[in-house]
């Protein structure tokens, strides 16, 4: 069984509660995130005093039914990927995400951890890019995403498929070796 | 910044938009009456001179030196924003710059990047980035009768009420990225006045051939869509996340890849109206 400091959430992440998720701002990498309802749970929970087994039981009893602590394991794990921990850093290797997942799958009475993310736009890529020839002053502003001797090249980087960042969802109940 | 005030300006306007009080300057009469049409919708005179941001427009006269290249320019406080032969060019940056610096500095509302009609009392929201097809589908409602609000801009304030920001829709030809401007009442449509509720918030993005076939989405997952398209947020994420938040839970979100916006809009405003039936009923 893997081991790791005792989880403690930031302090300095804005949130608020959507039913059961909740949506969280990292002011300090500009990043937005959306727990479910089993992440929002365990990420609640991190207070710098409860061990993962503890926090797998008091899930438990809120969703009256056993959570596995691997259940938590994962979310914790996610919760550090996206930096939304104190301390992220793993103490002892554990057993792969995707092991664990295919364990707890199958016997799984609530959602799994999920937590969707996005990188907040800077105030340029939250409005109409400029056309080629339009002056501009930063490459932000042209479609092109190339502001050069203060007019926008031509050509888009921003037409659909060519999203700057997307979610942080993966799909791990994919069986090992699966792309 | 004292260099630019040295210079001879014939016209200036100091004005207040959505809570930020702007200044504009021209070195030449009548200037300023072209540059009103691209002040923010609602826009009102102020007496105060003391302002956020001041543009200071210099147009270059005709009559000067054979061969030299004449150049306009626009300052926003001491940075230039565009220099270049055509006006139409510097004027374009000049509401572009304007309409950005509003969104980003308003205290009073949020702004979300997004395409926004009203619909039976209550605000239909499109938000995406540029090409993401908003304009289109704004239009096709507006063409099914929806009530014109923006093409640009979602303006939320604390209740998570949208407001209008009815500049004239940016309709891109198919041949150019370029945008030409169309009024709503061009297009038969009418303007909304009021803030309005929002009914359902559209995620959409245009694919050649794809149905509309939408999924709906939990309200932390579309309230996570609105911060990916909010002008401010890093900036003022405190109020950002707070008018997102009221907004997200008073609304449905649906997300899905369009292929004609004809299909997609009736879709829409039918799901909007079946919405209502049920709220009433």
């Amino acid at each position: 069984m893997k081991q790791r400091a005792l989880p403690r959430a930031r302090k300095d992440c804005l949130s608020r509660e959507l039913d059961d998720e909740v949506l969280i701002y990292d002011p300090q990498r500009h990043e937005g995130h959306c727990l479910n309802s089993t992440a929002a749970a365990v990420w609640t929970l991190c207070d710098g005093k409860n061990t993962p087994s503890q926090i797998a039981r008091i899930v438990s009893r809120q969703f009256s039914a056993g959570v596995d602590e691997l259940i938590v394991d994962l979310a914790l794990e996610r919760l550090a990927d996206v930096h939304l921990l104190v301390e992220p850093k793993m103490l002892v290797e554990s057993p792969s995400r995707r092991v664990a997942i295919r364990r707890i799958a199958a016997a799984a009475v609530i959602a799994l951890p999920l937590i969707t993310s996005i990188v907040a736009p800077t105030p340029a890529n939250a409005v109409t890019c400029r056309h080629g020839g339009s002056p501009c002053t930063n490459p932000g502003q042209c479609c092109s995403g190339i502001c050069a001797l203060g007019v926008c090249l031509f050509g888009d980087r921003r037409k659909p498929g060519t999203k700057i960042r997307s979610s942080a969802v993966r799909d791990e109940s994919a069986p090992e070796g699966t792309p | 910044m004292e260099k630019l005030d040295r210079l001879g300006w014939a016209e200036g306007l100091a004005f207040d938009a959505f809570g930020v009080r702007v200044g504009v300057r021209v070195n030449v009469s009548g200037m300023l009456a072209r540059l009103l049409p691209l002040l923010p919708p609602g826009w009102k005179k102020s007496r105060r001179l003391v302002t956020q941001r001041l543009y200071s427009l210099m147009v270059a006269e005709s009559g000067e030196r054979v061969g030299m290249r004449r150049l306009h320019l626009l300052y926003a406080d001491s940075a230039r924003v565009a220099r270049d032969a055509a006006l139409d060019q510097v004027l374009e940056a000049f509401e572009a710059d304007l309409h950005l610096h509003t969104a980003e500095a308003s205290l009073d509302v949020t702004f979300l990047h997004a395409g926004v009609v009203g619909w039976e009392g209550r605000a239909i929201v499109v938000p995406g980035r540029s090409f993401s097809g908003k304009t289109t589908l704004v239009r096709e409602m507006l063409r099914l009768g929806a009530t014109y609000y923006s093409d640009e801009f979602a303006v939320v304030d604390n209740s998570g009420l949208v407001h209008p920001f009815a500049r004239p829709l940016g309709i891109r030809e198919k041949s150019s990225d370029a945008q030409t401007r169309y009024t709503a009442e061009r297009l038969g449509a009418t303007v909304g006045m009021g803030p309005l509720p929002v009914g359902m918030a559209v995620i959409s993005e245009y694919q050649m051939g794809a149905r509309w076939r939408p999924v709906p989405l939990s309200q932390g997952q579309g309230a996570l869509e609105l911060l990916a398209n909010s002008v401010a947020v890093r900036k003022e994420p405190r109020q950002t996340l707070n008018r997102v938040h009221e907004l997200a839970r008073q609304a449905v979100f649906v997300k899905g890849t369009r292929g004609e916006a004809r299909e997609a809009a009736e879709s829409i405003l039918s799901s909007c109206s079946e919405r209502g039936r049920l709220e009433v009923a």
